[in-house]
Protein backbone atom coordinates (compact mmCIF):
# COMPACT_ATOMS: atom_id res chain seq x y z
CA UNK A 1 0.00 0.00 0.00
CA UNK A 2 2.73 2.42 0.95
CA UNK A 3 4.73 1.56 -2.13
CA UNK A 4 1.64 2.07 -4.20
CA UNK A 5 1.15 5.46 -2.68
CA UNK A 6 4.72 6.51 -3.39
CA UNK A 7 4.55 5.08 -6.89
CA UNK A 8 1.34 6.94 -7.53
CA UNK A 9 3.00 10.17 -6.46
CA UNK A 10 6.08 9.61 -8.60
CA UNK A 11 4.13 8.68 -11.69
CA UNK A 12 1.87 11.70 -11.34
CA UNK A 13 4.98 13.82 -10.88
CA UNK A 14 6.46 12.38 -14.06
CA UNK A 15 3.28 12.93 -16.05
CA UNK A 16 2.95 16.49 -14.78
CA UNK A 17 6.59 17.26 -15.50
CA UNK A 18 6.18 16.00 -19.06
CA UNK A 19 3.02 18.05 -19.50
CA UNK A 20 4.49 21.26 -18.10
CA UNK A 21 7.62 20.87 -20.24
CA UNK A 22 5.34 20.67 -23.28
CA UNK A 23 3.35 23.66 -22.13
CA UNK A 24 6.61 25.53 -21.65
CA UNK A 25 7.51 24.95 -25.30
CA UNK A 26 4.13 26.26 -26.36
CA UNK A 27 3.40 29.01 -23.89
CA UNK A 28 6.68 29.76 -22.14
CA UNK A 29 8.88 29.84 -25.21
CA UNK A 30 6.57 30.42 -28.16
CA UNK A 31 3.86 32.48 -26.51
CA UNK A 32 0.96 30.27 -27.62
CA UNK A 33 -1.68 30.47 -24.91
CA UNK A 34 -2.87 26.90 -25.32
CA UNK A 35 -5.93 26.81 -23.08
CA UNK A 36 -6.90 23.47 -24.63
CA UNK A 37 -3.71 21.73 -23.54
CA UNK A 38 -5.49 19.05 -21.55
CA UNK A 39 -7.41 17.95 -24.66
CA UNK A 40 -4.14 16.76 -26.17
CA UNK A 41 -3.32 14.79 -23.06
CA UNK A 42 -6.80 13.28 -23.26
CA UNK A 43 -6.33 12.43 -26.93
CA UNK A 44 -3.16 10.55 -26.05
CA UNK A 45 -4.88 8.72 -23.22
CA UNK A 46 -7.87 7.68 -25.34
CA UNK A 47 -5.61 6.64 -28.21
CA UNK A 48 -3.41 4.54 -25.95
CA UNK A 49 -6.55 3.00 -24.42
CA UNK A 50 -8.22 1.93 -27.65
CA UNK A 51 -4.91 0.74 -29.06
CA UNK A 52 -4.32 -1.58 -26.12
CA UNK A 53 -7.89 -2.68 -25.31
CA UNK A 54 -9.68 -5.54 -27.00
CA UNK A 55 -12.77 -4.70 -29.08
CA UNK A 56 -15.72 -3.67 -26.94
CA UNK A 57 -17.49 -6.89 -27.93
CA UNK A 58 -14.92 -8.90 -25.95
CA UNK A 59 -16.26 -10.82 -23.00
CA UNK A 60 -15.22 -8.63 -20.07
CA UNK A 61 -15.53 -5.40 -21.99
CA UNK A 62 -19.13 -5.53 -23.19
CA UNK A 63 -20.34 -3.06 -20.51
CA UNK A 64 -18.74 -0.22 -22.47
CA UNK A 65 -18.77 0.92 -26.09
CA UNK A 66 -15.90 2.44 -27.99
CA UNK A 67 -14.38 2.36 -31.43
CA UNK A 68 -11.24 0.40 -32.23
CA UNK A 69 -9.83 -2.03 -29.73
CA UNK A 70 -6.67 -3.28 -31.34
CA UNK A 71 -4.92 -5.13 -28.50
CA UNK A 72 -1.53 -3.84 -29.56
CA UNK A 73 1.45 -4.54 -27.32
CA UNK A 74 3.50 -1.99 -25.44
CA UNK A 75 5.06 0.42 -26.48
CA UNK A 76 2.74 0.91 -29.47
CA UNK A 77 -0.08 2.43 -27.35
CA UNK A 78 2.31 5.02 -25.93
CA UNK A 79 3.70 5.88 -29.32
CA UNK A 80 0.16 6.01 -30.65
CA UNK A 81 -0.82 8.31 -27.81
CA UNK A 82 1.94 10.73 -28.74
CA UNK A 83 0.99 10.54 -32.40
CA UNK A 84 -2.67 11.19 -31.58
CA UNK A 85 -1.75 14.35 -29.66
CA UNK A 86 0.46 15.55 -32.48
CA UNK A 87 -2.07 14.79 -35.20
CA UNK A 88 -4.94 16.39 -33.31
CA UNK A 89 -2.85 19.56 -33.16
CA UNK A 90 -3.02 19.89 -36.94
CA UNK A 91 -6.73 20.65 -37.39
CA UNK A 92 -7.00 22.61 -34.15
CA UNK A 93 -3.90 24.61 -35.01
CA UNK A 94 -5.01 25.28 -38.56
CA UNK A 95 -8.33 26.65 -37.37
CA UNK A 96 -7.07 28.64 -34.40
CA UNK A 97 -3.47 29.68 -35.05
CA UNK A 98 -3.58 30.86 -38.63
CA UNK A 99 -5.88 33.84 -38.69
CA UNK A 100 -6.88 34.79 -35.17
CA UNK A 101 -5.22 37.46 -33.08
CA UNK A 102 -3.27 35.90 -30.24
CA UNK A 103 -5.64 36.99 -27.47
CA UNK A 104 -8.53 35.50 -29.42
CA UNK A 105 -6.52 32.33 -29.92
CA UNK A 106 -6.52 31.78 -26.17
CA UNK A 107 -10.29 32.11 -25.99
CA UNK A 108 -10.83 29.94 -29.05
CA UNK A 109 -8.68 27.23 -27.51
CA UNK A 110 -10.52 27.41 -24.21
CA UNK A 111 -13.80 27.03 -26.07
CA UNK A 112 -12.32 24.13 -28.03
CA UNK A 113 -11.48 22.41 -24.78
CA UNK A 114 -15.01 22.79 -23.47
CA UNK A 115 -16.58 21.67 -26.74
CA UNK A 116 -14.33 18.62 -26.99
CA UNK A 117 -15.16 17.56 -23.46
CA UNK A 118 -18.89 18.07 -23.96
CA UNK A 119 -18.90 16.12 -27.21
CA UNK A 120 -16.96 13.16 -25.82
CA UNK A 121 -19.08 13.28 -22.69
CA UNK A 122 -22.30 12.95 -24.65
CA UNK A 123 -21.35 10.86 -27.67
CA UNK A 124 -21.36 7.47 -26.00
CA UNK A 125 -20.62 5.12 -28.92
CA UNK A 126 -17.37 6.89 -29.62
CA UNK A 127 -15.47 6.59 -26.33
CA UNK A 128 -18.18 5.44 -23.94
CA UNK A 129 -19.33 8.95 -23.06
CA UNK A 130 -19.39 10.21 -19.50
CA UNK A 131 -18.67 6.80 -17.97
CA UNK A 132 -15.37 6.71 -19.81
CA UNK A 133 -13.15 3.75 -20.49
CA UNK A 134 -12.25 1.16 -17.87
CA UNK A 135 -10.07 -1.94 -17.71
CA UNK A 136 -7.48 -0.34 -19.94
CA UNK A 137 -4.65 -2.92 -20.15
CA UNK A 138 -1.41 -1.92 -18.49
CA UNK A 139 1.88 -1.97 -20.37
CA UNK A 140 3.49 -5.42 -20.41
CA UNK A 141 0.71 -6.91 -18.31
CA UNK A 142 0.96 -10.18 -20.22
CA UNK A 143 4.62 -10.50 -19.30
CA UNK A 144 4.68 -9.09 -15.77
CA UNK A 145 2.28 -9.45 -12.85
CA UNK A 146 0.91 -5.95 -12.42
CA UNK A 147 -0.07 -6.49 -8.78
CA UNK A 148 3.47 -6.51 -7.52
CA UNK A 149 5.79 -3.85 -6.21
CA UNK A 150 8.28 -4.63 -8.93
CA UNK A 151 5.68 -3.73 -11.56
CA UNK A 152 5.33 -0.35 -9.85
CA UNK A 153 9.08 0.11 -10.02
CA UNK A 154 8.99 -0.86 -13.67
CA UNK A 155 6.27 1.68 -14.34
CA UNK A 156 8.21 4.37 -12.52
CA UNK A 157 11.25 3.50 -14.61
CA UNK A 158 9.28 3.69 -17.86
CA UNK A 159 7.88 7.06 -16.81
CA UNK A 160 11.34 8.28 -15.89
CA UNK A 161 12.68 7.28 -19.30
CA UNK A 162 9.94 9.35 -20.92
CA UNK A 163 10.66 12.30 -18.64
CA UNK A 164 14.32 12.06 -19.62
CA UNK A 165 13.51 11.89 -23.31
CA UNK A 166 11.14 14.84 -23.19
CA UNK A 167 13.58 16.86 -21.11
CA UNK A 168 16.29 16.13 -23.66
CA UNK A 169 14.13 17.23 -26.60
CA UNK A 170 12.85 20.31 -24.80
CA UNK A 171 16.36 21.34 -23.79
CA UNK A 172 17.64 20.99 -27.33
CA UNK A 173 14.81 23.12 -28.68
CA UNK A 174 14.94 25.80 -25.99
CA UNK A 175 18.73 26.21 -26.12
CA UNK A 176 19.01 26.33 -29.91
CA UNK A 177 18.85 29.15 -32.43
CA UNK A 178 15.42 27.75 -33.27
CA UNK A 179 14.35 28.32 -29.68
CA UNK A 180 15.68 31.85 -29.97
CA UNK A 181 13.51 32.40 -33.03
CA UNK A 182 10.50 31.11 -31.10
CA UNK A 183 11.22 33.54 -28.28
CA UNK A 184 11.60 36.37 -30.77
CA UNK A 185 8.19 35.51 -32.20
CA UNK A 186 6.76 35.53 -28.68
CA UNK A 187 8.23 38.99 -28.05
CA UNK A 188 7.20 40.67 -31.32
CA UNK A 189 5.53 38.55 -33.95
CA UNK A 190 5.34 41.22 -36.65
CA UNK A 191 9.02 42.09 -36.34
CA UNK A 192 9.96 38.41 -36.51
CA UNK A 193 7.86 38.07 -39.66
CA UNK A 194 9.58 41.06 -41.20
CA UNK A 195 12.89 39.31 -40.53
CA UNK A 196 11.87 36.30 -42.60
CA UNK A 197 10.31 34.07 -39.93
CA UNK A 198 7.06 32.31 -40.73
CA UNK A 199 5.04 32.60 -37.53
CA UNK A 200 2.27 30.25 -38.59
CA UNK A 201 4.78 27.50 -39.39
CA UNK A 202 6.62 28.09 -36.13
CA UNK A 203 3.44 28.00 -34.08
CA UNK A 204 2.05 24.98 -35.89
CA UNK A 205 5.28 23.10 -35.30
CA UNK A 206 5.29 23.87 -31.61
CA UNK A 207 1.60 23.08 -31.39
CA UNK A 208 2.26 19.65 -32.86
CA UNK A 209 5.42 18.95 -30.86
CA UNK A 210 3.69 20.06 -27.65
CA UNK A 211 0.56 18.11 -28.61
CA UNK A 212 2.59 14.95 -29.11
CA UNK A 213 4.32 15.33 -25.75
CA UNK A 214 0.96 15.99 -24.09
CA UNK A 215 -0.39 12.86 -25.80
CA UNK A 216 2.48 10.83 -24.41
CA UNK A 217 1.73 12.13 -20.91
CA UNK A 218 -1.88 10.98 -21.33
CA UNK A 219 -0.78 7.54 -22.49
CA UNK A 220 1.45 7.13 -19.45
CA UNK A 221 -1.34 8.20 -17.15
CA UNK A 222 -4.03 5.94 -18.58
CA UNK A 223 -1.68 2.95 -18.54
CA UNK A 224 -1.26 3.45 -14.83
CA UNK A 225 -4.81 4.39 -13.87
CA UNK A 226 -6.48 1.91 -16.29
CA UNK A 227 -9.47 4.26 -16.49
CA UNK A 228 -10.09 7.45 -18.43
CA UNK A 229 -13.22 9.60 -18.53
CA UNK A 230 -14.24 13.15 -19.49
CA UNK A 231 -14.24 14.17 -15.83
CA UNK A 232 -10.46 13.67 -15.72
CA UNK A 233 -9.73 16.24 -18.39
CA UNK A 234 -11.93 19.22 -17.66
CA UNK A 235 -10.49 22.57 -18.69
CA UNK A 236 -9.41 23.58 -15.16
CA UNK A 237 -6.71 20.92 -15.43
CA UNK A 238 -5.09 23.14 -18.06
CA UNK A 239 -5.21 26.07 -15.67
CA UNK A 240 -3.32 24.05 -13.08
CA UNK A 241 -0.59 23.36 -15.62
CA UNK A 242 -0.41 27.05 -16.49
CA UNK A 243 -0.16 27.82 -12.79
CA UNK A 244 2.72 25.36 -12.54
CA UNK A 245 4.55 27.05 -15.38
CA UNK A 246 3.97 30.57 -14.09
CA UNK A 247 5.15 29.60 -10.62
CA UNK A 248 8.12 27.63 -11.90
CA UNK A 249 9.25 30.12 -14.51
CA UNK A 250 8.06 30.59 -18.08
CA UNK A 251 10.67 29.84 -20.68
CA UNK A 252 12.82 27.80 -18.31
CA UNK A 253 12.72 24.00 -18.49
CA UNK A 254 14.01 23.61 -14.97
CA UNK A 255 11.36 26.06 -13.84
CA UNK A 256 8.74 23.96 -15.61
CA UNK A 257 9.86 20.91 -13.66
CA UNK A 258 9.89 22.78 -10.35
CA UNK A 259 6.46 24.19 -11.09
CA UNK A 260 5.10 20.74 -11.88
CA UNK A 261 6.35 19.46 -8.55
CA UNK A 262 5.06 22.48 -6.61
CA UNK A 263 1.62 23.02 -8.05
CA UNK A 264 -0.13 19.93 -9.44
CA UNK A 265 1.81 17.44 -7.33
CA UNK A 266 2.26 19.60 -4.25
CA UNK A 267 -1.26 20.95 -4.01
CA UNK A 268 -2.89 17.61 -4.75
CA UNK A 269 -0.75 16.02 -2.10
CA UNK A 270 -1.51 18.59 0.56
CA UNK A 271 -5.20 18.33 -0.24
CA UNK A 272 -5.14 14.58 0.02
CA UNK A 273 -3.29 14.71 3.32
CA UNK A 274 -5.79 17.21 4.71
CA UNK A 275 -8.68 14.99 3.70
CA UNK A 276 -7.00 12.01 5.28
CA UNK A 277 -6.46 13.93 8.48
CA UNK A 278 -10.17 14.82 8.51
CA UNK A 279 -9.55 18.50 9.08
CA UNK A 280 -12.94 19.54 7.80
CA UNK A 281 -15.92 18.46 5.77
CA UNK A 282 -14.50 16.34 2.92
CA UNK A 283 -15.98 18.39 0.10
CA UNK A 284 -14.73 21.71 1.47
CA UNK A 285 -11.06 20.80 1.22
CA UNK A 286 -11.00 20.21 -2.55
CA UNK A 287 -12.88 23.46 -3.07
CA UNK A 288 -10.35 25.22 -0.88
CA UNK A 289 -7.61 23.65 -2.98
CA UNK A 290 -8.90 25.72 -5.89
CA UNK A 291 -8.97 28.85 -3.83
CA UNK A 292 -5.43 28.16 -2.69
CA UNK A 293 -4.20 27.50 -6.23
CA UNK A 294 -5.89 30.68 -7.44
CA UNK A 295 -4.32 32.77 -4.70
CA UNK A 296 -0.98 31.14 -5.37
CA UNK A 297 -1.11 32.13 -9.06
CA UNK A 298 -2.20 35.67 -8.22
CA UNK A 299 0.54 35.98 -5.63
CA UNK A 300 3.18 34.94 -8.11
CA UNK A 301 1.84 37.16 -10.87
CA UNK A 302 1.87 40.05 -8.44
CA UNK A 303 5.16 39.54 -6.61
CA UNK A 304 7.28 37.34 -8.84
CA UNK A 305 5.82 37.25 -12.35
CA UNK A 306 8.96 35.67 -13.77
CA UNK A 307 8.57 32.63 -11.51
CA UNK A 308 10.95 30.76 -9.24
CA UNK A 309 13.39 30.06 -12.07
CA UNK A 310 13.12 32.88 -14.61
CA UNK A 311 14.10 32.50 -18.22
CA UNK A 312 17.89 32.84 -18.29
CA UNK A 313 19.54 35.75 -19.99
CA UNK A 314 21.89 34.42 -22.63
CA UNK A 315 25.35 35.85 -22.28
CA UNK A 316 27.71 34.74 -25.02
CA UNK A 317 31.30 33.76 -24.55
CA UNK A 318 33.56 36.75 -25.00
CA UNK A 319 30.89 39.23 -23.96
CA UNK A 320 32.35 42.41 -22.48
CA UNK A 321 30.07 41.87 -19.54
CA UNK A 322 31.91 40.30 -16.65
CA UNK A 323 29.52 40.30 -13.76
CA UNK A 324 26.17 38.64 -14.23
CA UNK A 325 23.32 40.79 -13.11
CA UNK A 326 20.43 38.80 -11.72
CA UNK A 327 17.42 38.81 -13.97
CA UNK A 328 16.07 42.18 -14.96
CA UNK A 329 12.35 42.82 -14.95
CA UNK A 330 10.46 43.71 -18.11
CA UNK A 331 10.91 47.28 -19.22
CA UNK B 1 10.09 56.82 -62.52
CA UNK B 2 12.87 57.96 -64.73
CA UNK B 3 14.99 54.88 -64.07
CA UNK B 4 15.75 52.44 -66.87
CA UNK B 5 13.76 49.18 -66.71
CA UNK B 6 16.72 47.09 -65.59
CA UNK B 7 17.63 49.63 -62.96
CA UNK B 8 14.29 49.51 -61.22
CA UNK B 9 14.73 47.24 -58.31
CA UNK B 10 11.35 47.88 -56.80
CA UNK B 11 8.28 49.07 -58.68
CA UNK B 12 4.95 50.01 -57.12
CA UNK B 13 2.07 50.30 -59.55
CA UNK B 14 -1.06 52.12 -58.51
CA UNK B 15 -0.87 51.01 -54.87
CA UNK B 16 -3.83 51.81 -52.65
CA UNK B 17 -4.55 50.93 -49.10
CA UNK B 18 -7.64 52.05 -47.28
CA UNK B 19 -8.82 51.60 -43.74
CA UNK B 20 -12.61 51.50 -43.69
CA UNK B 21 -13.01 54.11 -46.36
CA UNK B 22 -10.01 56.18 -45.28
CA UNK B 23 -7.51 56.27 -48.14
CA UNK B 24 -4.18 56.09 -46.34
CA UNK B 25 -2.41 55.33 -49.62
CA UNK B 26 -4.24 56.31 -52.77
CA UNK B 27 -2.92 55.14 -56.13
CA UNK B 28 0.80 55.54 -55.60
CA UNK B 29 3.10 54.47 -58.44
CA UNK B 30 6.84 54.76 -58.08
CA UNK B 31 10.07 53.00 -58.93
CA UNK B 32 13.05 52.65 -56.65
CA UNK B 33 16.32 52.60 -58.59
CA UNK B 34 18.90 49.94 -57.86
CA UNK B 35 21.93 50.83 -55.81
CA UNK B 36 20.61 54.24 -54.80
CA UNK B 37 19.21 55.80 -51.69
CA UNK B 38 15.72 57.06 -52.37
CA UNK B 39 13.85 59.29 -49.99
CA UNK B 40 10.16 59.30 -49.19
CA UNK B 41 8.97 62.46 -47.50
CA UNK B 42 5.67 64.06 -46.64
CA UNK B 43 3.70 65.46 -43.72
CA UNK B 44 2.51 63.40 -40.78
CA UNK B 45 -0.26 61.06 -41.82
CA UNK B 46 0.70 61.30 -45.49
CA UNK B 47 0.69 57.51 -45.77
CA UNK B 48 4.45 56.94 -45.92
CA UNK B 49 4.56 54.22 -43.28
CA UNK B 50 1.47 52.59 -44.71
CA UNK B 51 3.10 52.54 -48.12
CA UNK B 52 6.26 50.97 -46.68
CA UNK B 53 4.15 48.37 -44.90
CA UNK B 54 2.36 47.47 -48.10
CA UNK B 55 5.65 47.13 -49.96
CA UNK B 56 7.09 44.90 -47.23
CA UNK B 57 3.84 42.93 -46.99
CA UNK B 58 3.13 43.62 -43.34
CA UNK B 59 -0.12 45.19 -44.55
CA UNK B 60 -1.91 43.80 -47.60
CA UNK B 61 -2.55 46.26 -50.43
CA UNK B 62 -6.17 47.08 -51.18
CA UNK B 63 -5.19 47.26 -54.84
CA UNK B 64 -2.16 47.66 -57.03
CA UNK B 65 0.94 45.65 -57.85
CA UNK B 66 4.41 45.49 -56.37
CA UNK B 67 7.31 44.18 -58.41
CA UNK B 68 10.64 43.31 -56.90
CA UNK B 69 13.43 42.51 -59.33
CA UNK B 70 10.86 42.29 -62.07
CA UNK B 71 8.74 39.75 -60.24
CA UNK B 72 5.21 40.35 -58.98
CA UNK B 73 5.41 39.94 -55.20
CA UNK B 74 2.04 41.47 -54.33
CA UNK B 75 0.69 38.17 -53.01
CA UNK B 76 3.82 36.93 -51.30
CA UNK B 77 3.82 36.83 -47.51
CA UNK B 78 6.09 39.19 -45.61
CA UNK B 79 8.58 36.53 -44.56
CA UNK B 80 9.10 35.37 -48.13
CA UNK B 81 9.77 38.94 -49.24
CA UNK B 82 12.26 39.29 -46.39
CA UNK B 83 14.01 36.07 -47.38
CA UNK B 84 14.32 37.38 -50.91
CA UNK B 85 16.07 40.45 -49.62
CA UNK B 86 13.29 43.01 -49.25
CA UNK B 87 13.55 43.98 -45.60
CA UNK B 88 11.80 46.70 -43.66
CA UNK B 89 12.37 48.37 -40.32
CA UNK B 90 9.62 49.85 -38.18
CA UNK B 91 8.95 53.44 -37.25
CA UNK B 92 8.07 52.39 -33.71
CA UNK B 93 10.56 50.34 -31.72
CA UNK B 94 10.02 46.66 -32.44
CA UNK B 95 12.83 45.06 -30.47
CA UNK B 96 12.53 41.59 -28.98
CA UNK B 97 12.45 42.95 -25.46
CA UNK B 98 13.36 39.82 -23.49
CA UNK B 99 16.18 38.86 -25.82
CA UNK B 100 19.58 40.43 -25.44
CA UNK B 101 20.85 42.94 -27.97
CA UNK B 102 23.17 40.34 -29.47
CA UNK B 103 20.37 37.79 -29.66
CA UNK B 104 18.19 40.33 -31.45
CA UNK B 105 20.78 40.45 -34.19
CA UNK B 106 21.33 36.69 -34.29
CA UNK B 107 17.61 36.03 -34.74
CA UNK B 108 17.69 37.97 -37.98
CA UNK B 109 20.44 35.89 -39.54
CA UNK B 110 19.16 33.83 -42.46
CA UNK B 111 20.34 30.27 -43.20
CA UNK B 112 21.35 29.35 -39.68
CA UNK B 113 21.69 25.58 -39.42
CA UNK B 114 20.30 25.63 -35.92
CA UNK B 115 17.26 27.67 -36.88
CA UNK B 116 14.92 24.77 -37.65
CA UNK B 117 13.36 22.04 -35.56
CA UNK B 118 15.62 19.51 -37.22
CA UNK B 119 18.74 21.58 -36.62
CA UNK B 120 17.75 22.18 -33.01
CA UNK B 121 17.21 18.48 -32.34
CA UNK B 122 20.55 17.62 -33.93
CA UNK B 123 22.23 19.44 -31.09
CA UNK B 124 24.80 22.10 -30.59
CA UNK B 125 27.59 20.44 -32.53
CA UNK B 126 25.47 20.58 -35.64
CA UNK B 127 25.06 24.35 -35.58
CA UNK B 128 27.86 25.71 -33.42
CA UNK B 129 30.01 26.84 -36.33
CA UNK B 130 27.20 28.88 -37.86
CA UNK B 131 26.53 30.40 -34.48
CA UNK B 132 30.14 31.43 -34.00
CA UNK B 133 30.38 33.00 -37.44
CA UNK B 134 27.19 34.94 -36.84
CA UNK B 135 28.20 36.08 -33.38
CA UNK B 136 31.36 37.52 -34.96
CA UNK B 137 29.34 39.25 -37.66
CA UNK B 138 26.87 40.65 -35.15
CA UNK B 139 29.67 41.89 -32.91
CA UNK B 140 31.19 43.64 -35.90
CA UNK B 141 27.95 45.54 -36.41
CA UNK B 142 27.63 46.35 -32.72
CA UNK B 143 31.13 47.75 -32.74
CA UNK B 144 30.38 49.89 -35.77
CA UNK B 145 27.36 51.38 -34.08
CA UNK B 146 29.09 51.81 -30.74
CA UNK B 147 26.94 49.32 -28.89
CA UNK B 148 29.44 46.59 -28.06
CA UNK B 149 29.13 47.19 -24.35
CA UNK B 150 25.40 46.52 -24.51
CA UNK B 151 25.43 43.15 -26.25
CA UNK B 152 24.30 41.14 -23.23
CA UNK B 153 21.62 43.55 -22.03
CA UNK B 154 17.98 42.97 -22.67
CA UNK B 155 16.92 44.89 -25.76
CA UNK B 156 13.83 46.10 -23.92
CA UNK B 157 16.05 48.11 -21.61
CA UNK B 158 17.73 50.11 -24.39
CA UNK B 159 17.06 53.80 -24.87
CA UNK B 160 14.93 55.03 -27.73
CA UNK B 161 17.94 55.89 -29.87
CA UNK B 162 19.65 52.59 -29.13
CA UNK B 163 16.52 50.77 -30.19
CA UNK B 164 16.62 52.63 -33.50
CA UNK B 165 20.19 51.49 -34.04
CA UNK B 166 19.23 47.95 -33.11
CA UNK B 167 16.44 48.11 -35.68
CA UNK B 168 18.89 48.99 -38.43
CA UNK B 169 21.55 46.48 -37.36
CA UNK B 170 18.98 43.71 -37.17
CA UNK B 171 17.82 44.40 -40.70
CA UNK B 172 21.41 44.42 -41.93
CA UNK B 173 22.00 40.97 -40.44
CA UNK B 174 19.68 39.64 -43.14
CA UNK B 175 21.97 40.89 -45.90
CA UNK B 176 19.09 42.65 -47.62
CA UNK B 177 19.19 43.66 -51.25
CA UNK B 178 16.63 46.37 -50.70
CA UNK B 179 16.21 48.04 -47.36
CA UNK B 180 13.06 49.92 -46.38
CA UNK B 181 13.87 52.28 -43.52
CA UNK B 182 11.06 54.07 -41.71
CA UNK B 183 12.55 57.12 -39.96
CA UNK B 184 15.75 55.31 -39.00
CA UNK B 185 17.35 58.32 -37.38
CA UNK B 186 14.58 59.96 -35.42
CA UNK B 187 15.69 60.53 -31.86
CA UNK B 188 19.27 59.54 -32.55
CA UNK B 189 22.19 61.69 -31.39
CA UNK B 190 23.65 63.85 -34.21
CA UNK B 191 27.03 62.18 -33.97
CA UNK B 192 25.48 58.74 -34.33
CA UNK B 193 23.32 60.05 -37.14
CA UNK B 194 26.52 60.94 -38.91
CA UNK B 195 27.80 57.42 -38.40
CA UNK B 196 24.61 55.89 -39.72
CA UNK B 197 24.75 58.23 -42.68
CA UNK B 198 28.29 57.24 -43.40
CA UNK B 199 27.41 53.58 -43.05
CA UNK B 200 24.38 53.80 -45.33
CA UNK B 201 26.56 55.47 -47.94
CA UNK B 202 29.10 52.68 -47.76
CA UNK B 203 26.30 50.14 -48.09
CA UNK B 204 25.09 51.99 -51.14
CA UNK B 205 28.59 51.83 -52.58
CA UNK B 206 28.38 48.06 -52.10
CA UNK B 207 25.19 48.03 -54.17
CA UNK B 208 22.44 48.06 -51.54
CA UNK B 209 19.20 49.74 -52.55
CA UNK B 210 17.50 51.83 -49.89
CA UNK B 211 14.10 53.46 -49.64
CA UNK B 212 13.96 55.70 -46.63
CA UNK B 213 11.28 57.74 -44.91
CA UNK B 214 12.78 60.75 -43.19
CA UNK B 215 11.52 64.06 -41.86
CA UNK B 216 14.87 65.81 -41.52
CA UNK B 217 15.17 67.40 -44.93
CA UNK B 218 18.84 68.26 -44.64
CA UNK B 219 19.57 64.57 -44.10
CA UNK B 220 17.44 63.68 -47.07
CA UNK B 221 19.32 66.21 -49.09
CA UNK B 222 22.70 64.82 -48.11
CA UNK B 223 21.83 61.16 -48.43
CA UNK B 224 19.18 60.63 -51.03
CA UNK B 225 19.85 60.47 -54.75
CA UNK B 226 16.20 61.21 -55.45
CA UNK B 227 13.10 61.84 -53.41
CA UNK B 228 9.38 61.11 -53.62
CA UNK B 229 6.89 63.33 -51.89
CA UNK B 230 3.57 62.07 -50.54
CA UNK B 231 0.64 64.01 -49.11
CA UNK B 232 -2.79 62.72 -48.17
CA UNK B 233 -2.08 59.30 -49.59
CA UNK B 234 -0.99 60.54 -52.99
CA UNK B 235 2.34 60.97 -54.67
CA UNK B 236 2.65 64.69 -55.36
CA UNK B 237 6.17 64.99 -56.67
CA UNK B 238 9.55 63.47 -57.23
CA UNK B 239 13.06 64.49 -58.13
CA UNK B 240 16.17 65.66 -56.36
CA UNK B 241 15.72 67.60 -53.15
CA UNK B 242 17.05 70.73 -54.85
CA UNK B 243 14.51 70.53 -57.66
CA UNK B 244 11.69 69.85 -55.19
CA UNK B 245 12.55 72.92 -53.17
CA UNK B 246 11.86 75.02 -56.23
CA UNK B 247 8.34 73.68 -56.60
CA UNK B 248 5.98 75.94 -54.77
CA UNK B 249 3.06 73.50 -54.33
CA UNK B 250 5.31 70.85 -52.86
CA UNK B 251 6.81 73.21 -50.36
CA UNK B 252 3.26 74.21 -49.43
CA UNK B 253 2.02 70.65 -49.04
CA UNK B 254 4.99 69.69 -46.95
CA UNK B 255 4.91 72.71 -44.73
CA UNK B 256 1.17 72.97 -44.33
CA UNK B 257 0.78 69.22 -43.72
N1 LIG C 1 -4.11 50.39 -38.94
C1 LIG C 1 -4.70 51.56 -39.27
N2 LIG C 1 -6.04 51.72 -39.15
C2 LIG C 1 -6.64 52.86 -39.48
N3 LIG C 1 -6.00 53.94 -39.95
C3 LIG C 1 -4.68 53.87 -40.11
C4 LIG C 1 -3.94 52.67 -39.77
N4 LIG C 1 -2.64 52.90 -40.05
C5 LIG C 1 -2.55 54.14 -40.51
N5 LIG C 1 -3.77 54.74 -40.55
C6 LIG C 1 -4.04 56.09 -41.01
O1 LIG C 1 -3.45 56.23 -42.30
C7 LIG C 1 -2.90 57.53 -42.42
C8 LIG C 1 -1.47 57.42 -42.86
O2 LIG C 1 -0.72 56.90 -41.81
P1 LIG C 1 0.84 56.62 -41.94
O3 LIG C 1 1.30 56.01 -40.67
O4 LIG C 1 1.10 55.87 -43.18
O5 LIG C 1 1.42 58.09 -42.07
P2 LIG C 1 2.93 58.58 -42.18
O6 LIG C 1 3.06 59.29 -43.46
O7 LIG C 1 3.87 57.46 -41.92
O8 LIG C 1 3.00 59.62 -41.00
P3 LIG C 1 4.20 59.96 -39.98
O9 LIG C 1 5.14 60.84 -40.69
O10 LIG C 1 3.51 60.68 -38.86
O11 LIG C 1 4.81 58.68 -39.55
C9 LIG C 1 -3.08 58.22 -41.09
O12 LIG C 1 -4.14 59.13 -41.20
C10 LIG C 1 -3.41 57.12 -40.12
O13 LIG C 1 -4.32 57.55 -39.16
MG1 LIG D 1 5.18 56.98 -40.48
Amino acid sequence: MNTYYAANLLIYAGVDIIAVLALNLQFGVSGIVNFSFIVFQAAGAYAAAVLSMPPHTAADYSFQVYFGGYQLPFPIPWIGGALAGGVLAIPVGLVVLRKLRSDYQAIALLVTSIIANTVINNARPFLNGAAGLALVPQPLQDQVDTNTDSYLYLYIALTAVCVGLVWFLAARIVNSPYGRTLRAMREHELAATALGKNPVALKMTMFMVGGAIAGLSGAILVGFLTVWAPSTWLYPETIILFAALIVGGRGNNLGAILGALLVPVGFEEVTRQLIRMNVGPPNVIPALEWVAIGLFILGFLWFRPEGVRPEPRHVFEGSPETELVENVGTA
Amino acid sequence: MSAQPDQRMLVAEDISRHFEGMHAVDGVSLAVPRGKITGLIGPNGAGKSTFMAVVAGTLPASSGTIRFEGEDITRLPTYTRARRGLVRTFQLPSEFARLTVLENLLVAAPHHRGDSLFGALMGKRYWLKDEETLVDEARGLLKRFGMSAKESDYAGLMSGGQKRLLEIMRALMLHPRCLLLDEPMSGVHPRVVEQIQYYLQSLRADGLTILMVEHELHLVEQLCDSVFVMAQGKLIGSGTMASLRRQREIVDAYLVG
